[in-house]
């Protein structure tokens, strides 16, 4: 990164993709020294596109407009590229899948309705902690391939590798917890990134 | 006697067999056969057949096989039908069999056995083509996916075979074999081969599992529900999961087959329609459903098929069940005499109490008050308060706030953990949004509809998480009456005989927890010892984390007599969790 906008540019990106963080986090999200990360964020604070307390920066709508409106040139290549688009439907049928499974993880059934899972039948644990290992290696093939196009995107692998390991190791927290960088925390950002990168909609399950 | 052969073990329940040598699902199935439960033939590959593969640098030897085939003609004799026979054809199920259960092993393949002349058979077997189908496709995907490692998922349901093979052919570079012995050696194969995949090392290396185990493979025969009219399947409970009532309660569907009934796809019968058609095998699992249940001392969740006129247990495992059935079956059970009290006590998990427990609104309230919009429960409970349309605004808000979104981002997660309730225009129950506010225990509804939230700006609305609707205005939540929970007075009268620290609302001189800020954490506070010698001496003590097991056990240990609850503790809660502390340090001690 040596073009002092395009380096902003990117910077805002991750800001707005976390909506809210500290230097060191934006820096981790996009796989960048804290250092080089730093002064863009006080530059973009300078130029009104985010603001800071406490050492947690935030986009401003102004810096959210600017995101929006540079997308297209920015990521051009990324959404002409068709290896993008394919790995981006296979991403969205990974995402189906795993969304059943945080909600079979948070949820379970009890005959013919569905109780908050109190975590107390490990069997029923265990399988779910399995098949969110099979999604996560199911996964592998279409983050290379954004990792190939765009090298800061390997960042979201190295999260989630780091939150299905923990997984395993039984932190339970790192399934779906919405205050830790769980599984589904990662995933959530990584989504929002392509589909901000791609220039496309959120499409909801209904 | 077993014939035990050398190197395979039938599964004929003439004797059981310890899950070390032959897994979990091995040891069940011969536990169930020796209890005299028609279980589907089964044989096994033992543990150690996965370590000699292993040794042997991944290779079956020589001996292994003829072993298998002696255990596919057991299966054949059993069933009266025949691996590759056209005219009556035997499929077989694949399973994985470590045993202690672990992430990363081979997931189970069914319908092993079939191919391009099988399927036709077995269509005109059950006159219904279209299952033979189905049943071919669901092999191609699992083996395609499991055995051969494809990622061919973006392939619609209503693909044919061949096109699915050769998808899955160009994905790999590997050949999908037709014979079903070929088939069937690349399936146990790949179940050795799991035991080193990464995720099982992975896990073993994180619980300290030693390296050099291994696992079973299970081949059974598979069983057909849809074999005419005398057939069907369905799942038996051996008392209701939802209100836990001393009564089986089932599902049937007849002429159905495995996961049609488990997966929801088609509505089923009540099980009264089986005991009609079929009540030989409505009784005999009736019988099975009892003799479970005694054996295993806990409420059993059976699935069940019936294959011209004949009953197969497929399954059968502790029934999940309501958090108010959790404390009616506790407490029928050891009324019953199946369970001892403490047993009883530690059955029902805090959380479950909790859950019964939670303030629900009354249907008085909800006949009366004004329904803003419907959309789907996504996280369950009641909450109440204004409106606010952007996180911003809910980080900002000093007061109780509902956000409602069209749809959510990561952008709105801190103000989901601000607000105390959440609404979303789009999406379903399996939401990023839904998965958000469940992680943090916020009532939500979501889907409510497009356009629909924006009118309610700075309104007083509340979220019933429960039922999936929006009203107008903050109403009043109840609290639930412990008469109202069928066999809680008993399960609380237990926990007090258990229990030698007494549940005090008032009393002087109380120790503080939360006031002397101490911390429960050996990271950097104290541990459950140093918490002990901490409260020794005092008259009560009172804290939020006593009703945490770790904080529970630290008050039992201090001897300390009294506890008071701390602001919005639940008597009932404190009570059940200092009873399984006594029964938790009773166990260290002996």
């Amino acid at each position: 990164m040596s073009d002092p906008a395009a380096v902003e540019f990117l910077v805002l990106h991750g800001l707005a993709v976390k909506k809210a963080g500290t230097a060191e986090a934006v820096a981790d999200i996009l796989g960048e020294d804290p250092g080089c990360v730093g002064p863009a964020l006080e530059a973009s604070v300078e130029s009104g596109r985010a603001v800071e307390a406490r050492g947690m920066f935030m986009a401003t709508p102004a810096g959210r407009g600017w995101l929006i409106e540079g997308y297209g040139a920015v990521f051009g290549p990324f959404r002409a590229a068709p290896e993008a688009t394919e790995a981006y439907e296979r991403f969205e049928r990974i995402n189906r899948d795993l969304l059943r499974l945080f909600t079979e993880w948070q949820m379970m059934p009890a005959g013919n309705e569905t109780v908050p899972n109190d975590h107390s039948d490990a069997e029923y644990d265990n399988r779910i902690v399995d098949r969110l290992g099979a999604l996560h290696e199911r996964a592998e093939r279409p983050l290379e391939q954004f990792a190939a196009l765009e090298p800061r995107l390997g960042q979201y692998r190295r999260r989630l590798e780091n939150a299905h390991d923990r997984v395993l190791a039984g932190e339970h927290e790192f399934v779906s917890g919405a205050k830790v960088d769980s599984y589904h925390t990662v995933w959530f950002e990584l989504h929002e990134d392509l589909l901000r990168m791609l220039g496309r909609e959120r499409e909801e399950q209904a | 006697m077993t014939p035990v052969l050398e190197r395979i073990l039938i599964l004929d329940g003439s004797v059981t067999h310890e899950s070390d040598v032959v897994g979990g699902k091995g040891a069940s199935v011969a536990r169930m056969r020796a209890l005299g439960l028609p279980v589907p033939p089964a044989f096994v590959l033992p543990v150690d057949e996965c370590r000699r593969y292993h040794a042997a640098g991944r290779r079956l030897d020589e001996g292994l096989w003829p072993c298998v085939l002696e255990g596919i003609a057991a299966l054949e004799r059993e069933t009266g039908r025949s691996i590759g026979d056209r005219s009556a054809p035997l499929l077989v199920s694949v399973r994985s069999g470590a045993p202690v259960s672990m992430p990363g092993m081979m997931d189970t393949i069914l319908n092993l056995g079939i191919n391009d002349e099988v399927e036709e058979g077995l269509g005109r077997l059950c006159r219904d083509p279209g299952f033979a189908r189905n049943t071919h496709v669901r092999f191609v995907r699992e083996f395609g996916h499991m055995v051969l490692g494809a990622d061919v998922d973006g392939l619609p349901d209503d693909s044919i075979p061949a096109e699915l093979r050769a998808a899955i052919v160009e994905d790999t570079g590997k050949a999908f074999p037709a014979d079903p012995y070929e088939q069937l050696e690349a399936a146990i194969r790949a179940v050795f081969d799991s035991w080193v995949s990464r995720r099982a090392i992975a896990y073993r290396r994180h619980w300290g599992i030693p390296e050099d185990g291994g696992t079973a493979v299970v081949v059974q025969a598979m069983v057909f529900g849809n074999l005419g009219p005398g057939s069907g399947t369905g799942v038996l409970f051996t008392r209701d999961p939802v209100t836990g009532a001393r009564e089986m309660y089932g599902e049937w569907l007849p002429r159905g087959q495995g996961d049609d009934v488990v997966g929801g796809a088609v509505d089923p019968l009540p099980l009264a329609a089986m005991a009609e058609q079929l009540p030989e095998a409505h009784a005999r699992l009736l019988e099975a459903g009892r003799l479970l249940e005694h054996e295993n001392r806990d409420v059993q969740d059976i699935e069940f098929t019936v294959e011209a006129g004949r009953l197969y247990l497929l399954q059968a495992r502790t029934a999940k069940r309501s958090a108010q059935a959790s404390v009616r079956t506790a407490v029928d059970l050891a009324s019953e005499g199946a369970i001892d009290r403490l047993t009883a006590l530690n059955r029902v998990t805090p959380e479950q109490l909790a859950f019964v427990l939670a303030p629900r609104l009354s249907e008085e309230v909800r006949a009366i008050a004004a329904v803003l919009a419907r959309g789907t429960p996504a996280c369950p409970g009641v909450a109440s308060g204004r409106v606010v349309l952007e996180p911003d605004a809910a980080d900002a808000a000093q007061s109780d706030v509902i956000l409602a979104r069209p749809t959510t981002s990561p952008d709105d997660v801190s103000g989901m953990i601000a607000a105390r309730g959440v609404v979303t225009e789009r999406g379903g129950s399996t939401s990023h949004a839904a998965v958000v506010t469940r992680a943090l225990g916020r009532p939500s509804v979501v889907g409510v509809g497009e356009g629909v939230t924006a009118a309610w700006e700075g309104a007083e609305v509340t979220v019933d998480g429960n039922e999936g609707v929006v009203y107008a205005h903050r109403l009043q939540t109840a609290e639930v009456r412990y008469d109202d929970v069928p066999g809680l007075n008993t399960l609380l009268a237990w926990a007090r005989e258990v229990s030698r620290v007494e549940v005090a609302d008032e009393t002087p001189e109380v120790l503080d927890l939360d006031e002397s800020g101490v911390q429960l954490d050996p990271a950097g506070g104290l541990d459950i010892d140093a918490l002990a010698d901490y409260m020794r001496g005092a008259k009560a003590v009172t804290g939020s984390m006593i009703t945490t097991a770790d904080g529970a056990r630290a008050v039992v240990l201090s001897g300390v007599p009294t506890v008071v609850p701390a602001a919005g503790q639940q008597h009932a809660l404190l009570l059940l969790r200092l009873a399984q502390a006594e029964g938790h340090n009773d166990k260290e001690k002996r």
